[in-house]
């Protein structure tokens, strides 16, 4: 196999090839035997330098964009993270920059990738991350009325709010209830946490 | 075929309950993983056409009968609608899988209807995640009743007493291959 790199040489070239110091800022994912990618952190303001470095390095040669989205770490900020492949190689890597929560921005990597067009559409529809550099920012999936970012964690997910959740309350019917606290799924408020106040009363 | 005047009565009746209920022509709006399971209730084991379901019609303008099957999402809403609104009276809708009869597990998402029915009048819900062919067979069979016990000049949605529940002391629908149909007990 040509140029056949383990995931920590993978990332460290990268890092080698950034300047960046080596080592740090890259960590190893798991994904089992075989398929396991280095992660490698770079700074928002290189993340096109790096996006570019990464396709045109001889040694890693990822001609292959795969996804891009982003990652909401609530107080850390937002991950943008872009997944990216060799097929000469037959290595991956992931490229992952941080952006602060309010007015995050990176610049668009469109003229390396073309295909990440879409995917720039929806992180900026689903987590409001403005790619300056972008051709066309429209929404991609929503429809046209909708209002917020739905991926964010502080997006409430109201639809128990407005009514109860018609299936079963706890495992095992009502007989179940009172046994311990009712699981919620992230997202969805406490009853009585979010909305109007005379709401379901 | 308007409303026809009730002194014809019971054999005109009887006849157009007959022909509508073995000749649907069904229109799959499949929109998920339940319309795999549709299409595996179509083909040979199951067979759903054994039951004069067929053919499939080229489109809503054509069709009788339209089983959404799938999530239904905010922006496909206004679709369904248009497909709704461009079959042909008498027609039935049967909403397959959880998705479609109340949002299923999608009930907390920021982007599903929680249920065709909020947009569409639904005749026959089958449950399931998915549900198995059988179960839209029977699905059906409960619409064939239906339809048997229509009067003439309504689709099965318009008519309340033809939608109440109708619990049968005996079930006597001897296996899928002779289906004993008889109309709904109002």
């Amino acid at each position: 196999m040509i140029g056949a790199m383990t995931p920590e040489e993978v990332g460290n070239r990268l890092l080698a090839v950034l300047g960046l110091q080596e080592g740090a800022d890259m960590t190893v994912s798991g994904g089992g035997p075989g398929h396991a990618r280095a992660t490698v952190d770079v700074p928002a303001d290189r993340w096109v330098e790096a996006l570019r470095a990464a396709r045109d390095d001889a040694e890693l040669a990822c001609d292959f964009f795969d996804w891009l989205s982003a990652v909401d770490e609530q107080e850390r900020g937002f991950a943008v993270v872009a997944h990216l492949w060799s097929t000469r190689h037959r290595h991956g890597l992931l490229v992952r920059t941080w952006l602060p929560r309010e007015a995050p921005a990176v610049a668009s990597v469109v003229e390396i990738y073309p295909g990440a067009a879409w995917h720039e559409r929806e992180t900026h529809e689903m987590f409001g991350i403005d790619f300056p550099g972008h051709p066309n920012l429209a929404p991609l999936l929503l429809p046209p009325e909708f209002e917020g970012h739905p991926l964010r964690k502080d997006f409430v997910l109201a639809s128990r709010v407005a009514k109860e959740w018609p299936g079963t309350k706890e495992p095992g019917g009502d007989a179940g209830a009172g046994r311990r606290p009712p699981m919620r799924p992230p997202g969805v408020p406490a009853p009585g946490e979010w909305g109007p106040p005379d709401l379901n009363q | 075929m308007g409303p026809l005047p009730a002194v014809l009565g019971e054999p005109i009746r009887f006849t157009l309950n007959w022909g509508r209920r073995y000749s649907l022509w069904v229109f799959n709006f499949g929109l998920a993983c339940c319309a795999v399971e549709f299409i595996a209730s179509s083909v040979g084991r199951h067979d759903l056409t054994q039951l004069g379901v067929a053919p499939f019609a080229p489109g809503p303008q054509q069709a009788d009968l339209m089983v959404v099957s799938g999530t239904v999402t905010d922006k496909l809403a206004p679709a369904i609608k248009r497909a709704y609104d461009q079959m042909p009276d008498p027609k039935y809708v049967i909403s397959f899988g959880a998705c479609a009869n109340s949002g299923g597990p999608y009930w907390d998402s920021y982007s599903v209807t929680k249920g065709v029915d909020q947009l569409i009048p639904v005749d026959v819900y089958v449950p399931g995640c998915p549900p198995r062919p059988e179960a839209l067979l029977h699905g059906l069979l409960r619409l064939q009743e239906k339809l048997a016990g229509a009067p003439d000049d309504s689709s099965g949605a318009a008519d309340p007493g033809a939608r109440a529940d109708s619990s049968r002391a005996d079930s006597s629908l001897a296996g899928l291959t002779a289906p004993v149909v008889r109309p709904l007990t109002p």
